[in-house]
């Protein structure tokens, strides 16, 4: 028992040595960051301005306020999955990974988690200007319902495209052709949850209650779930030529 | 004497295949405890693809490896404590600086005393003269200065084996001279056994206890201490 603890302990410590390495990497490199967040930011301004200037300064329906935010959102993953184990090969890094006594699971789990963090940074961004440049017709949104809206509606399905996103770049970094490769293997993987997605946040948006919400966050969860699944059968494999 | 010591490495029938290409030809050796063994060959040869596979960084298409008696399949992670590695690839991370590198690489061997980590790098980085370095980002260092990192790297954990891709590429005179000093230091200890490659055979000739020369993917000649002094090494290339 008291192994068993110790060995949990030591993983855990792993887990965090790793994850803050590259956190520490990736601030030393933000010039990257900031051209995420650029992208991001035009391609918001780009959509809203399109919008204001088709519909002579409407407020953008909800529906396309959150198809727009999603859309830029997998396409923002697929620059963040270069950043994950694609980096660490292209470096000659991951050889350092994987001769150290560490299992593969912790490798994979704290590039999930390090995705999982740079995503969430890049969205409060995206939300923010988003909200600002298109002016979505959102009303009476409570306290509450921006708790739900935050857990459910964005960190949740956040977590399925950090999942996604480290097994696709894990799948590819053997791979000469990355650059193609990755979106080829992403869309596939992701094209299951972008509706269960973007029903989910309308709904919540709407003000639904959070019991008919059901049916899109246990899809959600499957899709963790059977991802999560492939990551830990496949870590070996996946991270040896 | 030599016979009482006991094996180390055992590779049987070691073959790599990429895709229509054979880097290795059904490779069959013993390494034993305590020795410094010398992987020569010319440009292509397989040195560096038979290193990563007994460093466990690729699998062999064919055959299997034993590293005191247990397998990667089975005990990958207690081989990997015991093992040291420095390939052609260098392991480290150019944005962080000498100090977190090491200090990362020691983490991953279950070494979370901050002391002992800032005492081992201060001795290690005294020994090759690196400490006025110690806190600039290796991408600001010379190949020479990087080599030496990796180096440190490789020692900071006290492997019990060490698998060195051509350690002295890249030093000066004094570092390459320091390096010897340091192997054969090490050799001196108890069941601490060096596996290295190199081109230079006049270092090979100074420090190996055995040589291994490889041809075209294949073993063309073993030679032990007595036999390779007299001889020129690369009339087996």
């Amino acid at each position: 028992m008291q192994n068993k603890d110790k060995a949990q302990k030591s993983s855990f410590k792993m887990f965090k040595t790793i994850l803050f390495k590259d956190i520490k990497s990736e601030i030393r490199q933000i010039n990257d960051l900031f051209s995420i967040f650029l992208f991001d930011i035009i391609s918001v301004f780009i959509f809203s301005s399109v919008y204001s200037f088709s519909t002579e300064g409407q407020n953008m329906p909800l529906e396309i306020f959150v198809i727009e935010v999603w859309l830029i959102i997998f396409f923002t993953l697929i620059y963040l999955m270069s950043k994950l184990f694609v980096k660490e090969k292209e470096s000659g890094t991951l050889g350092g990974l994987i001769s150290s006594p560490i299992s593969g699971n912790i490798i994979l789990f704290s590039k999930i988690f390090y995705c999982l963090i740079l995503l969430s940074f890049v969205e409060i961004i995206l939300f923010l200007f988003s909200v600002f440049l298109s002016a979505p017709s959102i009303e009476n949104l409570s306290l509450g319902q921006l708790m739900i809206f935050i857990g459910l509606g964005v960190l949740l399905p956040t977590l399925d495209l950090s999942i996604c996103g480290s097994l696709v770049s894990a799948f590819s970094m053997y791979v000469k052709n990355k650059s193609f490769v990755l979106p080829i293997l992403l869309f596939p993987l992701i094209l299951p949850i972008t509706t269960p997605i973007i029903s989910l946040n309308i709904k919540i948006l709407e003000g639904t209650l959070i019991y008919d919400l059901v049916y899109e966050i246990m899809f959600i969860i499957a899709h963790i779930t059977l991802m999560i699944s492939i990551l830990a059968l496949l870590s070996q494999t996946l991270l040896y030529d | 004497m030599v016979e009482s010591k006991k094996e180390l490495i055992n590779c049987v029938n070691i073959s790599k295949q990429f895709g229509y290409f054979f880097a290795l030809k059904n490779i069959n050796f013993k390494v034993r405890e305590n020795i410094i063994l010398g992987i020569a060959g010319a440009n292509g040869a397989g040195k560096t693809t038979l290193m990563k596979i007994l460093c466990g960084l690729i699998t062999p298409t064919l055959g299997r490896i034993s590293i005191k008696n247990m397998n990667y399949d089975d005990h990958s992670n207690i081989i990997k404590k015991l093992i040291g590695i420095s390939t052609d690839e260098s392991f480290l991370y150019e944005e962080l600086t000498i100090f977190e590198n090491l200090k990362f690489y020691d983490n991953l061997h279950q070494n979370f005393d901050l002391n002992s980590i800032k005492t081992k790098i201060e001795q290690f980085a005294k020994q090759f003269n690196l400490t006025e370095w110690i806190n600039e980002p290796v991408e600001n260092l010379s190949h020479g200065m990087k080599q030496k990192v990796e180096l440190i790297r490789v020692f900071m954990h006290q492997p019990s084996i060490l698998f060195l891709d051509e350690p002295f590429s890249g030093l000066d005179y004094s570092t390459t001279k320091l390096l010897i000093d340091s192997l054969n230091e090490l050799r001196g200890k108890e069941n601490v056994s060096i596996i290295l490659t190199t081109h230079k055979t006049e270092i090979l000739k100074q420090i190996c206890d055995e040589i291994l020369i490889l041809k075209r993917g294949k073993i063309n000649k073993s030679l032990t201490k007595e036999e390779y002094k007299e001889i020129q090494i690369e009339s087996f290339f």
